[in-house]
């Protein structure tokens, strides 16, 4: 294919301004016209949409038919399909190490996800048509997460990972989503506590992970799904607590453990120069520390009525402050 | 004063940076003759990274609302025209100085700045209108009265500014325009597809001729979003079901079945064209938008020909993606005939990104307990269509 104007208009300006020889950017010229077209994340999304289609259809397909003689064939036609792709994906499993393992199989790295995803259903399914684990519906949820984390590291599957982390959600009722926050999903108070607890668990595996270099890159993906997780449930605990008439000083406890915890994000934002964590950090922050200000407002109770007009400056002149923080944090990041 | 913003040596030295940073990683050029290029044209300007360009737009964002609502209260402000113009003023005085002093480029800052100036504009506008009693009839022509000369307005801030969001705005306010104005037409919606096919071909063929602008990288990123849009509206101006909802929608003339029925043609046709002439040239907008429409395009054909249940469909069209998928990657190991399954070396891997995706789609969901009906679902979500 002929080069595209922009290129052309870029080697000539290189050309001329001494940067490139006219042999070399000739080079890279006809390089650039007869480079072929990857089109390798086009064919990984559409295998993830494909894998996600037949495990939800597949899913749905055995509950439909769980009365006629098709089910039988559908499950055992699901369980084939999982040790092939099983059997696939241990071919070209590669070898083990506690570091980043090289992709040795694009294929067999989707089609493990998919023998997860399979999994997954026909567990379901076998304990809802059968009760293989009776009543205790907290085994059912947990063996997803038992079976999937050993998985993870064997195969070093960060997709696998998080399914993994998924399951534990479920299995403590919460979702592991980074943006199930904004859907508002767990801001139920039964869930404030468990949320909490396993997203301190989540920050904890992936700090040690990290420590003790035993798949460091796994860190990102824990603490990502963990550090979300953690602060809603402290400022769902908060909520669960507060009195916003007269304040409340265990709520004061919850909120300072968010500001906490969002400061420990912006102590790692700045360790592994990780913007996102920055902004999380930063994020909850902000809410943590308006809430604690006004728990403390009120808990002066009449003696603060002459700081309330303060909230006409507070946000515009703290929202700035979150301004020029992001703006000179590389300085801030790099300072070590 | 320059009619752009910017100067536009920030986009042209940006493009020669990227250019260099590529063909080193693609070995074409040496490490110290990218280090030469890097050093001969410096990012002049302050633009940070993906995510904390979302934590200032936002930051900003939330505090011009802020400081808006502050200033109105305390001022005790009760007319929207005052408080708009303050904010109309306040915020586009602050971009100009934001832009010539702290050489902000898109950084967040100047792109919340330039929203929150032109929100301030639109307010007005409506407020004043509202005022004179023009808009209180909803007619075409109150429709042009309002959106007129917003076009006007953010036509302008295009040129200046070159963002793509206020491109987007700009069009999708056109194409309001158009809409209403064909549709006061006595053929109405008979001539609505053809209208909108008609100006999208327009804008296309604009935007190949702006292409050869010598300051086309100043606009680069307002023309793709402006791209997008022109050819998704090519797509949808030919949709069988979205004229099959206009017409029930609507008590005009119709088309006659025959004619309907030949909206199939481009329903299917468009995004194979998409998607071959993406293949052909290397465009990965063309092909990402054609496998979207054809995405749609089947989701349509299911909606008034329910051929299969919803389970089985699924499922097929699952074990075809997998299967395509993989046969490509096989067959793709290989060049062959300009395409390659290979990671671009240009491309620097998005494994957070991904990590990020996958995180978020995956799901896994507790098994339905006997007695209790299952209603559907599955595992997995969506996701990660077209490109990261």
């Amino acid at each position: 294919m002929p080069l595209s104007p922009v290129t052309a208009r870029l080697l000539a300006r290189l050309q001329a301004e001494g940067h490139l020889p006219s042999a070399q950017a000739q080079a890279v010229a006809t390089a650039e016209a007869i480079r072929p077209f990857s089109l390798h994340y086009e064919l990984r999304a559409l295998l993830y949409l494909g894998i996600t289609l037949l495990a939800g259809g597949l899913g749905v397909l055995v509950y439909e038919h769980r009365d006629t003689l098709g089910h039988t064939a559908i499950t055992a036609g699901m369980t084939a399909l999982l040790l092939a792709c099983f059997w696939y994906a241990s071919r070209h499993r590669p070898a083990f190490t506690w570091g980043e393992a090289p992709c040795t199989s694009i294929a067999a790295d989707y089609l493990l996800l998919l023998a997860c995803l399979l999994f997954v259903t026909l567990e379901g399914y076998v304990q809802y048509q059968y009760g293989v684990f009776g009543q205790r519906y907290g085994l059912v949820t947990l063996l997803p997460a038992v079976v999937f984390l050993p998985l993870a590291y064997r195969y070093d599957h960060r997709g696998v990972l998080g399914l993994g982390i998924a399951a534990l959600g479920t299995w403590v009722g919460v979702s592991t989503a980074p943006l199930a926050v904004l859907r508002g999903d767990l801001f139920q108070s039964e869930l404030a506590l468990p949320a909490l607890g396993l997203g301190l668990a989540l920050v904890a595996a992936g700090l040690a992970s990290e420590h003790w270099q035993r798949k460091p890159h796994f860190g990102y993906t824990y603490l990502l799904a963990g550090a979300s997780l953690a602060e809603v449930g402290a400022m769902g605990m908060a909520l669960e607590t507060a009195d916003w008439t007269h304040g409340g000083g265990l709520a004061l406890l919850w909120l300072l453990l968010a500001l906490g915890l969002a400061l420990g994000l912006g102590w790692y934002a700045r360790r592994t120069q990780s913007y996102v964590f920055l902004l999380l950090g930063v994020a909850y922050g902000y809410v943590a520390f308006t809430g604690v200000s006004l728990l403390l407002v009120l808990l002066l109770g009449e003696a603060a009525t002459v700081l309330w007009p303060l909230l006409f400056i507070y946000f515009p002149l703290t929202l700035l402050g979150i301004v020029l923080l992001f703006v000179n944090s590389k300085k801030i990041l790099r300072r070590s | 004063m320059s009619v752009k913003a910017y100067p536009t040596a920030w986009a042209e030295e940006a493009a020669l940076r990227e250019a260099a940073g590529r063909w080193q990683r693609l070995g074409w050029l040496a490490a110290p003759q990218r280090a030469a290029i890097e050093a001969a044209y410096p990012q002049q300007y302050y633009r940070p990274g993906n995510w904390l360009r979302l934590g200032l737009l936002l930051a900003t964002g939330f505090g011009i609302s802020s400081a808006g609502i502050s200033t109105t209260l305390t001022l005790g402000l009760n007319s929207y025209l005052v408080a708009s113009l303050l904010l109309l003023a306040g915020a586009g005085g602050l971009l100009e100085i934001i832009i010539r002093k702290s050489k902000h480029y898109y950084s967040g800052v100047d792109n919340a700045l330039l929203y929150a100036a032109l929100g301030a504009w639109a307010v007005f506008w409506t407020e004043l209108l509202d005022k004179l009693h023009i808009t209180s009839a909803s007619t075409p022509l109150t429709v042009w009265a309002l959106a007129g000369p917003s076009l006007l307005v953010l036509l302008l801030a295009v040129v200046r500014y070159a963002d793509p969001l206020v491109a987007a705005t700009a069009y999708v306010t056109a194409g309001v325009l158009l809409v209403v104005t064909v549709l006061a037409t006595a053929l109405g919606i008979l001539l609505l597809p053809f209208a909108l096919a008609l100006a999208a071909g327009a804008v296309l063929l604009l935007l190949r001729r702006l292409a050869q602008r010598a300051d086309f990288l100043y606009y680069r990123s307002a023309l793709v979003v402006l791209r997008t849009l022109a050819l998704v509206t090519l797509y949808l101006a030919g949709n069988y079901f979205i004229l099959l909802e206009l017409l029930t929608k609507s008590d005009g003339p119709g088309f006659p079945t025959w004619a309907v029925a030949l909206f199939w043609v481009p329903t299917v046709l468009v995004p194979l064209l998409y998607i071959a002439l993406g293949l052909r040239r290397a465009d990965r907008l063309l092909l990402g938008l054609g496998l979207l429409g054809l995405a749609v395009s089947a989701y349509t054909f299911r909606l008034h020909h329910a051929v299969l249940p919803p389970a089985v469909a699924a499922t097929l069209a699952g074990a075809l993606l997998t299967g395509l998928a993989l046969g490509l990657l096989r067959y793709l190991r290989t060049v062959r005939h300009g395409l390659t399954a290979a990671a671009d070396a240009e491309v620097r891997p998005l494994v957070n990104l991904e990590s990020f995706v996958q995180l978020e789609t995956a799901s896994v969901p507790g098994p339905p307990v006997p007695g209790f009906e299952f209603g559907g679902g599955g595992s997995g979500g969506g996701g990660a269509q077209g490109q990261f």
